[in-house]
C-alpha cells in the first residue's frame, strides 16, 4: 500500500515511487539514473539555468529541467530519447561557445564536471568561429583563485553566497553576453566558508589559490581524514600526491559537516609545509642546541624529568597539552604524569576560572547532535563567536534562524552574524554575569521550579531591563530551546559563575544546555583525564594536582609540553615564558621548531600532526573519529603516541607497551566503566568575581590563529580572520582618551606595555578593549589580572 | 561595512527614496531599489558611482553586490560618467539585416568615438548596445533620449545628430 | 626413400653449394650495408628518437606542465612537478625523462596540446653514468633548440596528416 503522498512516475521505462512534489532530478538520482546537470545542487535552490538537464516528459510540448519538474503521478519521463539527447547536446554547444579551450593548463582539468559531460554530449568539433569573450578577473583574496572566462554562469557560487554563507559577496553582474559572475568592485571574500564554492563550481572558473598548478587531479590519491581545528569534527578527504597533501576538501557526512567544510580546516594544510618545522630530536647541551638521534634524545629527556622529579617532588612536575592533540595522546601523557606520581596535568590553557572544574560534567559537549541543534526554535548564546569559532555549527543555527527560531546572544564584542539575532546583550566582559542573571532572574519570577537559595540570594540585587525579560519569555515559550556556551564564555574570567548561572537558566526553561568546545579535541581532552582533577572517564583523583594556571604561575620545576607554543597558546603569555624560563627541565614534543622552544628548552622532540598522525579526536556531540596517517611525517618525526610510550618505558613505568593507536584506545575506553559518576562539588556563584576596572581588556583569540598549525597557514594568515596588530576600541572610548583612528598608544597592563595603533570598532562595548591575541606582538602583555591602562602616545 | 547613506545621498533623495519605500510592504523595501537608483543617478549627473550604490543598499538594507547586479543589469543606469545625450542603436536581428551595423559604423566615425564612449565635448554617449527596441517595421532604427527615429540614413542620422545641443 | 636421398644429397655436398650459391651470388650484386657512422641511413620526418622541449619564437618555453605526457606514458618514464610562475603562467619546475625506461612509443609527443615535447631525429646519446640517461628539462630544451629547424621542417610536413 502506497501512502497518499507518494506518487508513482515511471523513468526510461522503469517505474519509480517518490514523495509527491519532488523534483524530478531528486527522484531520478535516488533510483541512480544520471541527468546530466551544472547549475542543480541539492543544498541549494533550484535555479534552473543551466538547461543541462533537459529530459523529455510524456504530454510536454518541450522537454523540460528535470531540476524544475514536479512529479506527478503516472509521468511518463525519458532521459535518454533522441529528443531529450538532442536538447541536452544543443545546450552543451551553447555552453561551449563561451568557454575557453585552456583544459590543459586549468586546475579543473581532469575532474571538470563540464569536461566530463562535454565528453559525453559535446560534438567534436565546434560549429562557432567567432571571438570568445573574456571576462577580466578580479582578485577575491587569498584562498581563490578566479578564471572567470571559464564560467558557465550557473550561478552555484552565487546561490551559496545568499543561502549558505549568508554573505552575498559574488553576484551576476550586467545582462546578456556581459554578464560576469563577480564581486564587481575588487575584495576579497570574507566568508569562513568561502572556500566551498570551489568545490561548487563545475568548471575551472573558482579554483584553490594555494593549490594553484600543483598537481594534477589524477595524480592526487585520496584519503580519509577529520579536520583538526574547531569541536566540529568536519569529515574531509585529504588529496595527496609524492607524499605531501596538497589540498584538502569536504567528505560528506549529513550529521556533522554535510558537504560543506570551513576555511580554516581547508587551508590549515599548509602549515605542514612551515619552513621552520622540527625534523630531529634536539637536546640543549652547554654549548647550545645539538640535533641527536631518538635513542639519544629520549634519554636526555627521560633522564631530565626523572632528575627533577627526584630531586623536587612529582609535584613539580607538570604537563600541559593542546586540546588538538589526539585522545590518545593526552591518555598517554597523563598516564606518564600520573605514572611519575604528579597530577599537574591540563589542556585549558586559555582558560583562566577553575573553581567549578568538580561541577563539570565529563566533557564539555553539546549535548545534543549538531542535526538537533537544526531544530531548535530558540537559542541562547553566551560569550561565543560561533560564525568564526565553529562556522559549521552556526551554519546549523543559521538554518534554525531561517526557520524562525529566535537567537539571542550575550557577547563583549558585536560579533556579526549571518543570521538575524532576535535580541543581543553586548556587555563589557565583568557585566556579562549580571547580564545573564538579569535573564535568571526573569526566568525564576514567572517559574514554579525552585532554585538554590544560594542563587536566589545572588539574583536578589539584579536588575532585569526589558531585553532579558524579552529573551527569558521567548525561551520560556519555546518547546526546544537551548543554551550554548562558547570560546569566550569559557575562557571568561568568571566563567564559573557563567557557567553555574547558564546551568541555572537552562533548567528553568528546560533548554538543553551545550557548550560550544574551543578546540578540535577539548572533550577527548576531558575524557581521557588531560585534567588535574580527574583520570580517564572521570575517575575521581583523590589529590587533585594544579590548574593549567597554577602550574605557570608561580611555576614548576619540571614541564612536559605536548604540541603547543604557550607563549601563543597560553591565556598569560608573559607568564607562561617566565615559569617555563626558569624550569630546569622542560621537554617540549612539538612539530615546530621556535625561538622561544630554543630559549625555555631543554628538549625538543619533533611529532608528527594531523594528517601525519594516527589518532581519534572527539567532537563536541561526542562522536569518537579515528584517523589514520595519510603522508609520513617529515625528517626524523614520530607520532607523538610513539614519543610517549617509549618515554614512558624509559621512565621504567609500567603499562606502556602499546603496539597503535587502537590499543590505546580500547585500553581508555576500558575505564568507561565508571562514566556518569562525575564528581560534584559545590556551585560557586558571585555576581562580581572579578572587579571592574576602569579597562576591561578582550583578549581574543581570532579564528586563524587558535593552534599551532593553522598559525602556519600562510594563505589564511592574509585574511583578516587572522586577526590584526591593533587595539579596537569604539569611538566614545576613543573620545574620552582623546584618540583617533590610527593613533599610537601604550597599552599598559600590570608591569608589562605594548605599544600599538588604535583602531575605532563599533562592535566593542564601552570601557573595553578587544585586542587580537596569540600573536607575537602580544606575548609580553599579561592578559590576567593586571590593571589596564591606555596612553596617547 | 554599510556605508554612511545619511552623507551621501541627499536629503531631498532620501525623502524621494522614503515616499517609494512606503509604496511596497515593510519587509520589501528592496522593491524600491530602481526607484532609489533613478533618483541618486540624477542627481549626479547622469551615472552612479560605487559609494552611491553602496550608500543606497546601507539604506535599503540590501546586499551592496545586489544593488550592483541591478545598476548594472538596466541600461537606463549607467557606471561611468556618460555624455549629455545617450544614443543607442538598435543592432538586432531585424535593424541589422537592413543596415543597422553600417548606422554604427557611420557614427563611430562621425563621432570618431567607439561604442561604449562619450564624445569629448560630453555632447553624445553612443552606448553600448541595445537590445531590440520593438520599432522592427522602421528599422534601422536608433533611440536618443528616449525617442525613436526609425527608418535611418547617414544622412539622416547626421542631422539628428547635429541637432542635439 | 627421402633418406636415401638426403644420404646422397649431403654425401656430394649439394647443401654446401646451394649455400655457396647464394653467398656467391651476394658477393657480387650492389652493397647495401651503410657504413655507419660515416655513412647512416635515410630517416624519416616520423622518426621518433631522443626527446626534446621546443620554444615559441620568441623564446618562451612551451610546455604548460598539463602533465598529459606524463599521464599518457605507458613506461611511466617521465616526471614532471609544477607551479605558478611570478607572470601568472603554469611552467615546469621539473620535467624528467628516464631514457632508460622510455620506449619510444611517441605518445607524449601525440598528446602534448602545444607542440612541446617532440622525438628528434637524433638517437646517437649514450651515457657514462648512471643518471646521464634521465634527461632534465635543461637538457630537453637545450636539444630543442638544437634542432629546432628540423623539428619544424618535420612538423610542417607532416601537418597534412595529423
Amino acid at each position: 500500500m502506497i501512502s497518499p503522498d507518494m506518487v508513482t512516475i515511471e523513468v526510461d521505462g522503469k517505474s519509480l515511487q517518490a514523495r509527491k512534489g519532488a523534483m524530478l532530478i531528486e527522484v531520478t538520482d535516488a533510483a541512480d539514473i544520471y541527468v546530466p546537470r551544472f547549475c542543480y545542487h541539492k543544498k541549494l535552490t533550484i535555479a534552473a539555468n543551466c538547461r543541462m538537464c533537459l529530459v523529455e516528459v510524456e504530454k510536454a510540448p518541450k522537454p523540460l529541467p528535470a531540476c524544475a519538474t514536479p512529479i506527478m503521478d503516472g509521468m511518463k519521463v525519458w532521459t535518454r530519447s533522441p529528443r531529450a539527447q538532442e536538447a541536452q547536446k544543443s545546450t552543451m554547444e551553447f555552453l561551449l561557445i563561451n568557454h575557453p579551450l585552456d583544459c590543459p593548463i586549468c586546475d579543473q582539468g581532469g575532474e571538470c564536471e563540464l569536461q566530463d559531460l562535454a565528453m559525453g554530449y559535446g560534438a567534436g568539433i565546434s560549429r562557432y568561429s567567432e571571438g570568445k569573450r573574456v571576462v577580466q578577473d578580479k582578485n577575491v583574496g587569498a584562498l581563490i583563485q578566479t578564471d572567470m572566462t571559464r564560467c558557465i554562469h550557473c550561478t552555484r557560487c552565487v546561490r551559496f553566497g545568499d543561502e549558505v554563507a549568508g554573505v552575498r559577496e559574488l553576484g551576476a553582474t550586467g545582462r546578456g553576453e556581459d554578464m560576469q559572475i563577480g564581486t564587481y568592485i575588487e575584495q576579497a571574500l570574507v566568508s569562513e566558508l568561502s572556500g566551498n564554492v570551489i568545490d561548487l563550481c563545475p568548471v575551472g572558473a573558482l579554483t584553490s589559490k594555494p593549490f594553484r598548478y600543483t598537481a594534477r587531479a589524477w595524480e592526487l590519491r585520496q584519503r580519509e581524514g577529520i579536520a583538526p581545528h574547531d569541536s566540529i569534527g568536519s569529515n574531509l578527504y585529504l588529496h595527496v600526491s609524492d607524499n605531501r597533501v596538497r589540498r584538502v576538501v569536504p567528505r560528506e557526512n549529513e550529521a556533522i559537516n554535510e558537504v560543506w567544510l570551513s576555511d580554516r580546516d581547508r587551508y590549515s594544510y599548509l602549515g605542514l609545509y612551515s619552513p621552520d618545522r622540527l625534523t630531529a630530536p634536539m637536546i640543549r647541551t652547554d654549548g647550545g642546541w645539538r640535533e641527536v638521534d631518538w635513542d639519544a634524545a629520549l634519554d636526555f629527556a627521560a633522564a631530565g624529568l626523572r632528575a627533577a622529579v627526584d630531586k623536587h617532588g612529582a609535584g613539580q612536575l607538570g604537563a600541559l597539552t593542546s586540546a588538538t592533540a589526539t585522545t590518545e595522546e593526552c591518555y598517554l601523557l597523563q598516564k606518564l604524569l600520573r605514572g611519575l606520581g604528579s597530577n599537574n596535568i591540563d589542556h585549558r590553557l586559555l582558560h583562566s576560572d577553575f573553581k567549578d572544574q568538580d561541577r563539570a560534567p565529563l566533557y564539555p559537549g553539546l549535548g545534543q547532535s549538531l542535526a538537533e541543534l537544526e531544530r531548535r526554535d530558540a537559542v541562547l548564546l553566551i560569550g561565543s563567536n560561533v560564525r568564526k569559532e565553529q562556522p559549521l555549527a552556526n551554519h546549523r543555527l543559521r538554518k534554525t534562524a531561517q526557520r524562525g527560531a529566535f537567537i539571542a546572544v550575550i557577547n563583549p564584542v558585536d560579533f556579526d552574524f549571518n543570521y538575524t539575532i532576535g535580541a543581543k546583550l553586548i556587555v563589557r566582559p565583568a557585566r556579562m554575569v549580571a547580564a545573564l542573571a538579569g535573564i535568571a532572574k526573569a526566568l525564576v519570577g514567572g517559574s514554579k521550579k525552585s532554585v538554590e537559595p544560594k542563587v536566589v540570594d545572588m539574583l536578589a540585587s539584579v536588575k532585569v531591563e526589558d531585553t532579558q525579560r524579552a529573551i527569558a519569555k521567548r525561551l520560556k515559550a519555546s518547546a526546544a530551546p537551548t543554551v550554548l556556551l562558547g570560546n569566550l564564555a569559557a575562557t571568561h574570567p568568571c566563567a564559573s559563575s557563567l557557567g553555574e548561572l547558564t546551568a541555572v537558566v537552562s533548567d528553568l526553561c528546560g533548554a538543553k544546555l551545550g557548550y560550544l568546545a574551543e578546540h578540535a579535541n577539548t572533550c577527548g581532552a576531558w575524557i581521557a583525564g588531560a585534567v588535574p582533577h580527574r583520570g580517564p572517564f572521570g575517575q575521581p583523583i583523590a589529590q587533585p594536582g594544579l590548574h593549567a594556571q597554577a602550574m605557570l604561575d608561580p611555576g614548576l620545576r619540571a614541564y612536559v609540553l605536548l604540541g603547543i607554543e604557550p607563549e601563543l597558546d597560553c591565556c598569560r603569555p608573559a607568564q607562561a615564558m617566565h615559569a617555563l624560563r626558569n624550569a630546569e627541565c622542560v621537554v617540549s614534543l612539538s612539530a615546530y621548531r621556535t625561538p622561544r622552544i630554543e630559549a625555555y628548552g631543554h628538549a625538543m622532540l619533533p611529532v608528527a600532526i594531523y594528517a601525519e598522525n594516527t589518532g581519534t579526536l572527539v567532537n563536541a556531540s561526542g562522536e569518537w573519529q579515528a584517523f589514520g596517517a595519510v603522508v609520513p611525517p617529515p625528517g626524523e618525526s614520530r607520532p607523538a603516541w610513539k614519543v610517549l610510550r617509549v618515554l614512558g618505558n624509559r621512565l621504567g613505568l609500567a603499562g606502556f607497551d602499546y603496539a597503535s593507536t587502537d590499543e590505546i584506545e580500547k585500553d581508555l575506553r576500558a575505564g568507561d566503566a565508571g562514566a556518569g559518576a562525575v564528581a560534584r562539588g559545590e556551585s560557586d556563584l558571585s555576581l562580581d568575581g572579578h572587579a571592574a576596572a576602569e579597562l576591561d581588556l578582550i583578549p581574543y583569540v581570532p579564528a586563524y590563529r587558535v593552534d599551532p598549525l593553522v598559525r602556519r597557514a600562510t594563505a589564511l594568515q592574509q585574511t583578516p580572520d587572522a586577526g590584526d596588530r591593533r587595539l579596537h576600541i569604539n569611538p566614545r572610548v576613543a573620545r574620552r582618551f582623546d584618540l583617533a583612528e590610527g593613533a599610537n598608544v601604550r597599552l599598559q597592563n600590570g608591569e608589562e606595555a605594548v605599544e600599538l595603533s588604535v583602531t575605532l570598532d563599533v562592535r566593542v562595548p564601552d570601557d573595553c578593549v578587544l585586542i587580537y591575541t596569540a600573536q607575537p606582538a602580544f606575548e609580553t602583555l599579561d592578559a590576567g589580572t593586571a590593571p589596564l591602562s591606555l596612553q596617547r602616545l | 561595512m554599510s556605508g554612511d547613506a545619511a552623507g551621501v545621498i541627499s536629503a531631498r533623495a532620501r525623502a524621494h527614496i522614503d515616499a517609494c519605500v512606503a509604496k511596497y510592504p515593510q519587509e520589501r523595501k528592496q522593491s524600491a531599489v530602481l526607484a532609489a537608483l533613478s533618483e541618486v543617478q540624477h542627481e549626479n549627473g547622469g551615472y552612479l558611482t560605487t559609494e552611491l550604490m553602496d550608500a543606497v543598499a546601507a539604506y535599503l538594507g540590501m546586499a551592496r553586490i545586489a544593488v550592483y547586479e541591478v545598476a548594472s543589469f538596466y541600461s537606463m543606469f549607467e557606471t561611468k560618467p556618460v555624455g549629455r545625450h545617450s544614443v543607442s542603436v538598435c543592432t538586432n536581428i531585424s535593424c541589422m539585416l537592413r543596415g543597422a551595423d553600417d548606422i554604427v559604423a557611420h557614427i563611430e566615425r562621425r563621432c570618431g568615438i567607439k561604442t561604449g564612449d562619450s564624445t569629448s565635448d560630453g555632447r553624445i554617449y553612443l552606448k553600448q548596445e541595445e537590445e531590440c527596441l520593438a520599432a522592427c517595421c522602421g528599422g534601422p532604427m536608433m533611440m536618443v533620449d528616449h525617442k525613436f527615429y526609425e527608418h535611418l540614413s547617414n544622412d539622416k542620422v547626421d542631422k539628428i545628430l547635429d541637432d542635439l545641443t | 626413400m627421402p633418406a636415401v636421398k638426403d644420404y646422397f644429397r649431403s654425401l656430394l655436398l649439394g647443401e654446401l653449394l646451394k649455400g655457396m650459391k647464394l653467398t656467391g651470388r651476394y658477393l657480387f650484386s650492389r652493397k647495401i650495408t651503410v657504413q655507419y657512422p660515416e655513412e647512416k641511413t635515410p630517416q624519416s620526418p616520423r622518426f621518433r628518437g631522443h626527446h626534446a622541449l621546443r620554444r615559441y619564437p620568441n623564446g618562451e618555453e612551451r610546455c604548460i606542465a598539463c602533465k598529459l605526457c606524463e599521464a599518457v606514458c605507458p613506461a611511466v618514464a617521465i616526471t614532471i612537478e609544477s607551479e605558478q610562475r611570478a607572470d601568472g603562467t603554469r611552467r615546469t619546475t621539473r620535467y624528467d625523462i628516464d631514457l632508460t625506461k622510455c620506449i619510444f612509443c611517441g605518445f607524449c609527443e601525440e598528446s602534448c596540446p602545444v607542440d612541446a615535447i617532440v622525438e628528434t631525429r637524433f638517437f646517437e646519446y649514450h651515457g657514462e653514468q648512471r643518471g646521464d640517461l634521465i634527461v632534465t628539462k635543461e637538457k630537453l630544451l637545450a636539444m630543442g633548440d638544437r634542432f629546432e629547424q628540423e623539428i619544424a621542417a618535420d612538423r610542417a610536413q607532416d601537418a597534412m596528416y595529423r
